[in-house]
């Protein structure tokens, strides 16, 4: 029983003596991700941390916490010491929690540690859907109306934010939202044709858009992408949506606030490394994702900028439960 | 025998066999509470399905949980209604059959182990643990339950904690420190 | 004869041999522990693999999935605790043989037939995979629903005690699958307001709870019992009972397949379904079906592991996974640069073939492991209860938290195996709330995904059925399985059985 004791203290006086920010990391580091195993973000993280481990010399244990849209490993992490040694690997989604009423927490208690990537949105169609572009897909909406099934993710997701933003461009459009929970199983359905249409992010309609599986509309961004040039961006048919583009789901990772700044940037730049490793570029182009890798304040001020225009956007399409204005997020250029 | 019951009549008390216990002809102690207590607990969860989307639409997030507690209100209905027609079984009493004085103790044993968990942390409430209930059910001398114990909680630790790397609540005992000193040690020793 | 040399590369390389067998070895202890899971063990490996090569990564969690899934019912025989989801239906009948001392033989059939369902669903992967995948696309929303509902009629073969005691429990597994925020509008139910409600409550701490917390506190009362002694001279069948069994376990091996593939659906569902068709199409079994009926063990154990080369079906041909392990293993394919997806078959013919050689593999590894380490599992049930059943709750609860590293899961665990407890005493059965929970999701999303796209309209709802083959013999199946469980034709063929005798 002594031994235990002298061993558990030998272990406290060296948790004691290296607690300074200088020889940060002592310990594991606990990486808690915010969706499921298996999903684009987990695959984003799992693929980015060992390469930030090796530029950080520590070790970074990562964990799936799911449930309540991420927001109980937001709240989990928010409710952690901010010492460093707790990390939310997440995506974007916690910044509309609290207009969407599914929190009173989200990324402005944390500090960004990188934003990693963004991804892009695209329209993809069943093969056998009547129309073979945007232009199609709306004449299509304004003859039969109520007849177009159109694939979403719930309220706050990435095919909500862009059917709203159709609705604010194009005026209502008369379509039947199907929900699904996640773009992985709404793509399923799609090419089994139980949806006509689905607002996706690229990366995870590349695959079947190659092998002709399902057939592209529209990319929802001011130029066509360099994995498939044939696709026009969305402006090419309405000026109007410039407005609102790019936009796109990111992800990354954070500290609570409060965190040391050493200790931030020891993260910052071991992420920042890890970003840049060529197997990870390789993996985030192949999957049609932009890298961003920004930190600090530019990373801050993305966040705000991405907050304002989704919130608002949602708002005035009727989609929230309360108002930004209640949580101080103020309408984009004012 | 009444036709409804398919059961195990040998195993009545549900320890024999992978199907549930009870009779078919007999009310066990305690049995007629409970089955009134799940009709009540029923009608509330009803209640409380009904206040997720009322009868909004037929794809309202309420729609099904409405219809499987209404199932659920009349299916325990009816079993309080058999069950208070059927003759008490004079042969058991609810503290010898139902709840022994060992059950209450072990089930006393792992709320307080609910409660310990994320303030003692994940590793000295399993070895409190194990060491009591050890000791309570074998009666054996100390040696042998600190033995016991300590040899299967350090196996458990090992595969869940250091394999699978599941973060136990970590609480009193500075475990992260622990293991990374060991990796450091380890890593130090091989280059 | 690419193919064959792809089949054939794992051969070449001992040490991908090695890591299948590794792999699979390990699985078999991560399925009989409850709590330790494949889904966990296969995303942990990506971390653990990262800077391997593809081969061997996927050589070794294509031996951790099928050693895993067979693994579960090691501890469903032994213990009446499926160590996964898979082998719940295992226990029904495995851990009656176990009490009589039939251990040995219980664990030689199961691994015989793990085997052979293993070895269906490799074989309909690597000839049909293109046709499978096309069919299992066919499926809408209504019928999920409607394979949903056929599986909550299972109710009536789970439940062994009273009928109406099993609708109850089944209701009551399907609103506990509904607890917190609803996946799709995210409106909260059965939260009562409380934080600690958001989340759900996890399937697998219902599971855990129910099975192995109320067991334990069951087996409390004879604690002092002498542990029943296990013959292990008869482990191998003989061949006469495999071909007994052939015709029976060709039928549940195709129910496995086919629910493998279907995205949503894994090999918990399959056993669960192949259980009740066993139970339908045995007409005398030897040993009534509750009671250590070999069929029981056969049907389910043949049906989850042909599940898991129908879960490979959807995520090798199109990019689509099967279940949650196959989704993690198309992650994994991500990381190590290949891009799964319908034109992988076209662009890497070889890592498909090479994926058929790996499961063969393990499902020979399989068998070899699991007809030869019986010996020492044996002898976890002849330990004295004194130290098993404290050994069992704390795995529980590790098990539980392991999950999804929540402490509530843990809570809802111990809820669970009290209430499980007092539902066991007064002959409530467990089997249909563990249905209920495992079908809630895949009934109220499908049932309103349906009804959405009909705009609500429950005239063309039913006009959606009628018109689609598909939908209709499914929609047949489920009035027919109904209708022969409701006492009215019961009593309608005792009146038929009456006249034919007199």
């Amino acid at each position: 029983m002594s031994r235990k004791l002298i061993g558990a203290l030998v272990a406290l006086g060296l948790g004691a003596s290296v607690a300074t920010a200088q020889d940060y990391p002592t310990k594991e580091i606990q990486g808690i991700i915010q969706w499921g195993a298996g999903g684009s973000t987990d695959t984003v993280m799992r693929s980015v941390t060992p390469h930030a481990e090796d530029a950080l010399g520590g070790t970074i244990v990562m964990q799936n916490m799911t449930g309540a849209v991420g927001a109980i490993a937001l709240n989990h992490v928010a409710s952690a010491p901010a010492d460093g040694y707790t990390l939310l690997m997440g995506a974007e989604n916690p910044m509309l929690y609290k207009i969407m009423g599914l929190g009173d927490k989200d990324y402005s208690e944390f500090v960004p540690i990188n934003i990693l990537a963004r991804g892009t949105p695209i329209l993809v169609a069943n093969n056998e859907a009547p129309f073979d572009d945007y232009a199609g897909m709306m004449a299509y909406i304004a003859e039969n109306p109520g007849e177009l099934r159109i694939g979403s993710t719930g309220p706050g997701g990435v095919p909500s934010v862009i059917t709203a933003m159709m609705n604010t461009v194009e005026g209502d459009l008369d379509v039947i939202a199907v929900p699904y929970d996640g773009d992985g199983p709404a793509l399923t359905a799609l090419q089994g044709g139980a949806i006509d249409v689905m607002p996706a992010v690229l990366g995870a309609a590349i695959e079947g858009i190659r092998a002709g599986t399902m057939k592209p509309l529209v990319l929802f961004d001011t130029q066509a992408s360099d994995k498939l040039p044939d696709v026009p961006a969305v402006t090419s048919f309405n000026e109007d949506y410039a407005t609102y583009l790019p936009w796109g789901p990111f992800f990354g990772v954070f500290v609570p606030k409060g965190t040391p700044d050493d200790v931030v940037a020891k993260l910052s730049d071991a992420y920042a490394k890890g970003a840049e490793h060529p197997d990870f570029v390789n993996l985030m182009d192949n999957r049609g994702f932009t890298m961003m890798g920004i930190s600090g304040d530019e990373a801050e001020a993305f966040l705000t900028k991405w907050q304002q225009g989704t919130a608002w956007l949602l708002h005035d399409a009727g989609l929230t439960k309360a108002s930004p204005e209640e949580f101080g997020i103020a309408r984009p250029g004012e | 025998m009444d036709p409804e019951f398919r059961g195990d009549s040998d195993h009545h008390d549900g320890t024999s066999d992978a199907t549930p216990g009870g009779y078919a002809e007999g009310r066990r102690p305690g049995e007629l509470g409970f089955a009134l207590i799940l009709t009540v607990a029923s009608l509330y969860l009803l209640y409380s399905a009904y206040g997720i989307s009322g009868f909004t639409a037929l794809s309202g997030p309420g729609a099904v949980p409405m219809a499987t507690t209404f199932v659920m209100v009349m299916a325990a209905g009816i079993v309080a209604l058999r069950t208070w027609r059927l003759p008490r079984i004079t042969t058991e009493t609810l503290s010898r059959d139902i709840l022994p004085r060992v059950v209450i103790l072990f089930i006393g044993f792992l709320i307080v182990f609910g409660l310990l968990l994320k303030p003692l942390g994940f590793v000295t409430t399993a070895a409190l643990f194990l060491t009591l209930a050890i000791k309570v059910l074998a009666r054996r001398g100390w040696g042998y339950t600190l033995a016991v114990a300590f040899g299967s909680l350090i196996v458990i630790w090992i595969v869940f904690r250091v394999v699978f790397t599941v973060l136990l609540p970590a609480g009193i005992l500075p475990e992260a420190e622990f293991i990374q000193f060991f990796r450091t040690f380890l890593s130090g020793g091989a280059s | 004869m690419d193919t064959l040399l792809a089949i054939l590369t794992i051969f070449a390389q001992p040490e991908l041999l090695l890591l299948v067998g590794a792999g699979t070895f390990a699985g078999i202890y991560i399925g009989a522990i409850p709590g330790l899971s494949v889904t966990m063990a296969v995303s942990i490996l990506i971390s653990f693999t990262f800077s391997w090569d593809v081969y061997p990564a996927i050589s070794l969690m294509v031996g951790i999935y099928m050693g895993g899934v067979y693994g579960g019912s090691r501890t469903a025989i032994l213990l009446n605790i499926p160590g996964a989801p898979s082998a719940i239906a295992t226990a029904m009948d495995g851990y009656p043989m176990a009490q009589r001392g039939e251990a040995g033989q219980a664990i030689g059939v199961t691994t015989v037939m793990s085997f052979f369902g293993g070895l269906v669903g490799i074989l309909v992967l690597a000839l049909a995979a293109p046709f499978v995948a096309d069919f299992a696309l066919t499926f809408q929303p209504r019928d999920y629903m409607l394979l949903a509902v056929l599986g909550i009629l299972l109710v009536g073969s789970l439940s062994t005690g009273s009928l109406v005691k099993g609708i109850f429990a089944g209701a009551f597994g399907i609103a506990v699958g509904a607890v917190g925020r609803d996946p799709l509008t995210f409106a909260e139910r059965f939260t009562f307001d409380l934080q600690l409600m958001e989340g759900g409550i996890s399937f697998i701490a219902v599971m855990i709870g129910m099975f192995g917390v109320s067991e334990a506190l069951l087996q409390l009362q004879n604690v002092n019992l002498k542990s029943v002694r296990q013959k292990i001279d008869r482990i191998v069948p003989s061949f006469g009972t495999i071909r007994k069994y052939l015709p029976l376990s060709l039928q549940t091996s195709s129910i496995g397949v086919i629910i493998g593939a279907l995205p949503g659906t894994g090999g918990d569902i399959a056993a669960l379904m192949a259980y009740d068709h066993a139970k339908r199409v045995t007409k005398n079994p030897k040993v009534p079906f509750g009671k250590g009926a070999m069929e029981g063990l056969v049907a389910p154990e043949t049906a989850n592991n042909a599940a898991v080369g129908g879960a490979f079906i959807p995520m090798m041909t199109l990019g689509i996974p099967g279940d949650a392990v196959t989704a993690i293993m198309i992650g994994a394919l991500f990381i190590h640069g290949l891009n799964p997806g319908p034109m992988l078959m076209i662009d890497r013919p070889d890592m498909f073939w090479f994926i058929v050689g790996a499961l063969l593999t393990a499902n020979v590894f399989m068998l070899i492991f699991g007809l030869t380490g019986i010996k020492i599992f044996t002898k976890i049930v002849e330990m004295p209860r004194s130290v098993i059943i404290p050994l069992i709750l704390l795995l529980s609860i590790v098990g539980a938290y392991a999950v999804n590293n929540r402490v509530s899961d843990v809570y809802w665990m111990l809820g669970f195996g009290v209430f499980g407890y007092f539902m066991r005493h007064y002959g409530y059965p467990l089997g249909p709330v563990i249905l209920g929970v495992i079908l809630s999701r895949l009934l109220d999303d499908n049932w309103r995904r349906a009804i959405i796209s009909e705009r609500e309209d429950l005239g063309r709802f039913f006009e959606g059925i009628v018109t689609s083959p598909l939908s209709l013999v499914l929609f047949v199946a489920v009035i027919l399985i109904f209708v022969s469980q409701t006492p009215l034709w019961t009593a309608l063929k005792i009146r038929l059985f009456r006249k034919a005798t007199s």
